[in-house]
């Protein structure tokens, strides 16, 4: 009898517009678009900064010398236009208004030996200070090098430590632990919004078509009836964030929408079998908490707009911790571990990392289970109450 | 049939509740001891003005709400201690019915004789009957939501009769309905009746009431004021029609309180 519920809440499900668009259409469409926008603006981004040619303002004693220094330096680091002005006032009110990109002051230091260089730029413009550090850099190179050369010392002679840095972490695990936050915040994000609209309008929806009384009349225990209709949410949360993962492997396989070439290697490597069913295996009961808790405020709710009211917040409370994940510095351990929603996010950051435990996965399955077991309970109770029930 | 024996219910009263209601009581009393009983082959009116208590009553024979107190025998079984094994002998429509606007009545149909537990072959049968009968099969295949005001009055008195009730408890089922469309009501309840079905709706409409119940109790604030048979209602009247002896009934009740 459940599924035969469960089979007509569901046909009934997909033919509802509204479910369709956040349960399949926007989890299938969201990785590409986002993909996409992301990676036409770090393009488009690039572009410019390559291509834009800086407006450069010298100043100072030695600016005749700097001068021809940067004129010297190759377009790879930035195509210039070098103007020189006459007092130092000037350039700065010139960078100031933005009729300048980049001023610099060239003068000599307190010992008269040393080149002082001073930039001036507006860092809310993208590209400047990365731009200024380059020319820093490359200048300093030159005037350390002829330094060196006056002096007559070789580099080695004045370098007594060489130090190689090696990073022993595997890409995937690099991309897991500082990137992996974004793919379960995703997935969870989904997870919630694909139970939101089939729990209203099988619970709430019901009440309010008056339809709810016709079904409580028949011979079935309301406990198959509220499981028939669970599974259905259910479903719409795991098939939301499936559709989500799917719109992920689209973007990647098929619309070449991935950044780098290692990064896609990386992501490859991650989107395996046992990847994906370990990662379900956690969501799951996550996606079971989700339905039980807004069965409940869908069941108390009197109008479709009621529902949406309360459970519209309630995102954000569920949600908002998944952005956990983003951090870096915070790891699954023996606290954050019985933290639902938080403890999942870890997990997977974890799963894509490589590096998640049995024991600790068992232990997040375990948690979320009893938290969707907790949460069915509440449900159950409130579906069982006829004031809820019948408005 | 029907048994009612002392049947009560006391709702609780929430914050706001009792705000709007303008009362300190923490608990309402929507049926207080009521007591009659329905004859298979004969049809029962309750009546009674607005919040008199008829829907409580009859959400209670249906098993929609529990009842605080009394017992309630369908076809001979404990409806209280046995909900579900009485649903299977109930059929329950009322004005305010839903259907789901998505499915067809096809889709409706079978889902609901799914729920009853009707076997195939019967269903089929009952099936092409109804469908007959009501002249439906003409939208079987629409969405219902896409269906008239009397189409879908159709699909739900199918619905109703899908697994062949031997009580049918109808609660206002012509309310909101135009002449014509609350006809089909009318030759529905007069089918069961013929049916030798048990048969109770509540209603305020007098004339309807006169056109087909064959015993009737009225109830006024939760309470039993009138019960017996139309013929002995009609024969101890006091006013010249059933709507002024109803209005009078109701009222001599509001002046002795």
């Amino acid at each position: 009898m459940i599924y035969r519920i469960f089979r007509k809440e569901l046909l009934d499900t997909l033919r509802d517009r509204r479910t369709l668009m956040t349960m399949l259409v926007i989890p299938v469409l969201i990785f590409p678009i986002v993909l996409n926008v992301f990676v036409e603006i770090s393009k488009s981004f690039e572009v410019d900064a390559q291509e834009k040619t800086l407006k450069m303002g010298v100043w100072g004693p030695k600016s005749e010398q700097l001068k021809g220094q940067l004129k010297a330096l190759p377009d790879a680091l930035g195509k210039k236009k070098i103007q020189s002005f006459t007092d130092s006032a000037s350039l700065n009110k010139a960078v100031r208004n933005q009729q300048i990109d980049l001023g610099l002051f060239c003068q000599t230091d307190s010992s008269g030996k040393n080149l002082q260089l001073d930039w001036i730029f507006d860092a809310s413009e993208v590209g400047r200070q990365d731009r200024a550090q380059a020319f820093n850099d490359a200048i300093s190179a030159q005037e350390e090098q002829k330094r060196l050369q006056e002096l007559g010392i070789k580099v080695q002679e004045i370098k007594p430590v060489n130090a190689n840095f090696t990073n022993c972490a595997s890409n995937k695990k690099m991309v897991g632990k500082l990137a992996g936050g974004f793919l379960p915040y995703i997935f969870i994000a989904f997870g919630f919004i694909g139970c939101m609209y089939p729990a209203i309008d099988l619970f709430t929806g019901e009440k309010e078509r008056g339809t709810i009384e016709t079904l409580l009349t028949t011979p079935v225990a309301r406990w198959k009836i509220l499981v028939g209709k669970m599974l259905v949410v259910i479903s719409s949360g795991m098939l939301a964030a499936s559709c989500s993962l799917l719109g992920l492997f689209i973007s990647i396989e098929f619309l070449d929408l991935g950044a780098e070439k290692e990064l896609l290697e990386v992501i490859h490597s991650i989107l395996t079998f046992p990847f994906i069913a370990s990662m379900l295996a956690l969501l799951l009961p996550l996606v079971i908490f989700f339905a039980g808790v807004m069965i409940p405020i869908a069941v108390y709710a009197k109008s479709f707009k009621e529902a949406q009211s309360i459970i519209t917040p309630l995102n954000i409370v569920m949600v908002l911790p998944a952005m956990v994940g983003f951090f870096p510095g915070i790891e699954l351990n023996l606290n954050t571990v019985f933290i639902p929603v938080v403890n999942v996010v870890l997990a997977t950051k974890e799963l894509i990392a490589g590096t998640l435990g049995l024991g600790y996965f068992v232990c997040v399955f375990g948690v979320m289970c009893l938290m969707a077991f907790l949460s069915i309970l509440l449900s159950y109770r409130q579906f069982d109450k006829e004031s809820n029930v019948l408005s | 049939m029907i048994n009612v024996q002392h049947l009560s219910k006391t709702f609780d009263l929430s914050k706001q509740q009792r705000k709007e209601l303008q009362t300190a009581a923490k608990t309402a009393t929507a049926v207080n001891d009521l007591s009659f009983e329905c004859q298979p082959g004969r049809v029962f009116s309750l009546l009674g003005p607005n919040g008199a208590g008829k829907t409580t009553t009859l959400r209670m024979l249906a098993t929609l709400v529990k009842p605080s107190g009394g017992q309630i025998q369908i076809q001979g079984i404990d409806a209280i201690a046995h909900p579900e094994e009485a649903r299977k002998h109930i059929g329950f429509l009322t004005g305010s019915t839903g259907l789901y606007a998505r499915l067809t009545p096809i889709e409706l149909i079978d889902y609901y004789a799914d729920l009853y537990g009707v076997e195939k072959t019967i269903r089929e049968q009952r099936k092409k009957d109804l469908f007959d009968l009501l002249d439906m099969n003409d939208f079987l295949q629409q969405r219902i939501g896409k269906l008239s005001t009397g189409m879908k009055q159709k699909v739900s008195i199918c619905r109703t009769m899908i697994h062949d009730p031997s009580v049918v408890i109808f609660d206002e089922p012509t309310s909101g309905l135009d002449v014509i469309t609350a006809e089909n009501i009318i030759k529905l309840i007069r089918s069961c009746k013929d049916q030798g079905k048990t048969v109770i709706f509540s209603s305020h409409i007098m004339s309807e009431v006169d056109l087909l119940c064959d015993d009737l109790a009225i109830v006024h604030k939760g309470q039993l004021k009138y019960s017996g048979t139309m013929d002995e209602f009609k024969a101890q009247m006091q006013t010249k029609n059933l709507t002024e002896e109803f209005i009078r009934i109701v009222q001599s009740q509001n002046q002795d309180q």
